[in-house]
C-alpha cells in the first residue's frame, strides 16, 4: 500500500567507466551524500549504452535513467559520448510518442573531478521524478 | 509412412501469406508429394481444425475467436509454426496499441473519410469482441517455429517446410539484410535525417542509409534478399529483428546514434536537440512499423 507521498524513485544510472563512474568513486571517498534511489551500472563508455538497454530498464520497473559520460571532447574513445548524446535525443523522442515522459532519461556530463555534481545530479533527478510519479509501464501488464 | 497432415489457420491478417504458399509454384509439388493440407482455409472452407501433425498460423491475436482458434490448434498440432510478420511480431495491426480500442472503432465506423455514420452506430451484435491490444501469437501460445516477412518470402516457407519433413531442424537467415543489400556503401556520416520521397528521392546504387533516410535494413533479418532496398526503397524491417536483437527500433536508433550528425555537434547548443529530434519523424512508425507488441514497450501508455 504506498500511497504517493512513500514513493521511492528507482534510478538506473550508466556511469562510464573514465569519467562519471570515476566521480561517483570521488563522490564516496570525499563522503559527498547523495539518495540511496540509484543503482548504478558501470560501462566502458556512454557510447556503449544501447538504447535497449534503457528500454529494458524502463520495462523492468526503472523510474528514470541516467546516462553519465565525460564532457564533450574529453572521451577516452574520443567520441563515444557524443554518440550517447544522439542516441538519447532520438531515444527521448521515441519515449515521448510511446507515451513515457522523456524527463525519466537523462544525460548528464560529469568529470572524474565532479563528485559534487553527480550528487546534484542525483539530488535534483529523484527530486524531478518524485513529482512525475512512478513509471507507467509498470501497471502495463503484457 | 503416411503424408505430413499439415492444418492452415489464419487469425487477425489479410491474408497475403497464404498466398505467399500458394506463390511457391511448382515448388510446392515436391511437397505436396509428402504432405496432405487437411486444414487450409483460403482453399476449402472446413469449419472443424482436424489432428494434424504441424500446424502453420498466420496472423496476429486481434479479438476473442483468435485467442481460440490459436489454443484449438496448438492442441491438435504436434509443431506451430507462426508464419509471417503479423504472427511472429504483432505485424502492422499491431500499431494499433499506439490507440486505445474506442479510438480505434470510432475511426474506424465514424470518422474514416469514406465512412457514413451520422448517429455513431457501431455493430454489436454478432461481432467478435475486439480485444485491447494486437498481441503476437506467442503470447497466447507456445510456437515452435517462425518465418518472418510481410509476406514472407516463398522460399523461405519452402526451406521451412522442407526441413520439417526431412526432420531437421529449421534455420533462419542469421545476418542482416544490409549483408544481401547489393547497394553501394560509403561509411559516410548524414547531416540530417530525411523522409523517403517527402524530402527527396535517394539516388540509385548507393546505400540509402547513407543518404539520410531511415532504411532498417541493418538491424532486419536476412532471408528477403533485400527486395527493397534493390530498388530504391528503403528496408521497413517486415522480416523483424535478428537473434542478437531484443528491440528493432532501439537498435536502429543506436545505428542512427552512429553515423547521424556531423563533428561541429560539438557547437549545437542544448536548447536545439529537441529540434534536432525531429528530423525522425513518426518514430513508431518509421522504427516498429511491424513489430510494436513484440518490443520492449508493446503499446503506448495511456495518460489517465
Amino acid at each position: 500500500m504506498s500511497s504517493e507521498q512513500d514513493f521511492k524513485p528507482l534510478v538506473v544510472a550508466f556511469c562510464c567507466n573514465w569519467c562519471s563512474y570515476a566521480g561517483a568513486d570521488l563522490a564516496g571517498t570525499s563522503r559527498i551524500q547523495y539518495p540511496p534511489n540509484v543503482r548504478i551500472i558501470r560501462v566502458m563508455c556512454s557510447g556503449r549504452v544501447d538504447p535497449q538497454f534503457i528500454l529494458r530498464a524502463f520495462e523492468k520497473g526503472a523510474d528514470g535513467v541516467l546516462v553519465a559520460g565525460c564532457h564533450p571532447g574529453d572521451c577516452h574513445y574520443l567520441k563515444g559520448n557524443l554518440y550517447a548524446r544522439r542516441r538519447v535525443i532520438l531515444l527521448k523522442r521515441l519515449l515521448e510518442t510511446i507515451g513515457i515522459e522523456p524527463e525519466r532519461l537523462r544525460l548528464e556530463w560529469i568529470s572524474a573531478s565532479e563528485g559534487g555534481k553527480l550528487a546534484e545530479v542525483i539530488h535534483s533527478f529523484v527530486k524531478e521524478l518524485e513529482k512525475l510519479g512512478p513509471n507507467p509501464l509498470k501497471e502495463v501488464v503484457k | 509412412m503416411g503424408a505430413v497432415r499439415i492444418a492452415c489457420e489464419w487469425l487477425g491478417i489479410c491474408s497475403g501469406c497464404e498466398i505467399a504458399i500458394l506463390d511457391l509454384h511448382e515448388g510446392i509439388l515436391p511437397i505436396l508429394e509428402k504432405v496432405e493440407f487437411v486444414h487450409i482455409p483460403v482453399l476449402v472452407d472446413v469449419k472443424e481444425i482436424p489432428e494434424a501433425d504441424v500446424g502453420i498460423i498466420s496472423g496476429c491475436i486481434e479479438n476473442e475467436d483468435n485467442i481460440e482458434v490459436a489454443k484449438e490448434m496448438r492442441e491438435k498440432c504436434k509443431i506451430i509454426v507462426a508464419l509471417g510478420s503479423c504472427a511472429c511480431f504483432g505485424g502492422i495491426p499491431g500499431l494499433r496499441n499506439l490507440y486505445t480500442r474506442e479510438e480505434v472503432l470510432e475511426k474506424a465506423y465514424v470518422t474514416t473519410k469514406s465512412t457514413v455514420n451520422p448517429d455513431r452506430v457501431f455493430p454489436r451484435k454478432d461481432v467478435l469482441e475486439l480485444q485491447e491490444y494486437v498481441k503476437p501469437l506467442n503470447q497466447v501460445i507456445k510456437v515452435d517455429y517462425y518465418i518472418p516477412g510481410c509476406p514472407p518470402p516463398s522460399d523461405l516457407i519452402g526451406s521451412v517446410l522442407t526441413a520439417l519433413l526431412e526432420g531437421k531442424e529449421p534455420q533462419l537467415p542469421t545476418n542482416t539484410v544490409c549483408d544481401e543489400c547489393p547497394l553501394q556503401k560509403e561509411r559516410k556520416a548524414i547531416p540530417e535525417i530525411r523522409r523517403w520521397c517527402v524530402d527527396g528521392r535517394p539516388e540509385p546504387d548507393k546505400c540509402i542509409l547513407e543518404q539520410g533516410f531511415i532504411c532498417l535494413g541493418p538491424v532486419t533479418r536476412a532471408g528477403c534478399g533485400a527486395k527493397c532496398p534493390s530498388i530504391g526503397v528503403p528496408c521497413r524491417g517486415c522480416m523483424g529483428p535478428t537473434d542478437r536483437v531484443i528491440d528493432q527500433g532501439a537498435k536502429m536508433i543506436s545505428a542512427l546514434g552512429s553515423i547521424w550528425m556531423l563533428d561541429e555537434e560539438l557547437e549545437i547548443p542544448p536548447e536545439e536537440y529537441d529540434k534536432l529530434a525531429e528530423q525522425l519523424y513518426d518514430p513508431v512508425g518509421m522504427l516498429y512499423r511491424f513489430t510494436l507488441p513484440s518490443s520492449l514497450i508493446p503499446r503506448k501508455i495511456m495518460k489517465k
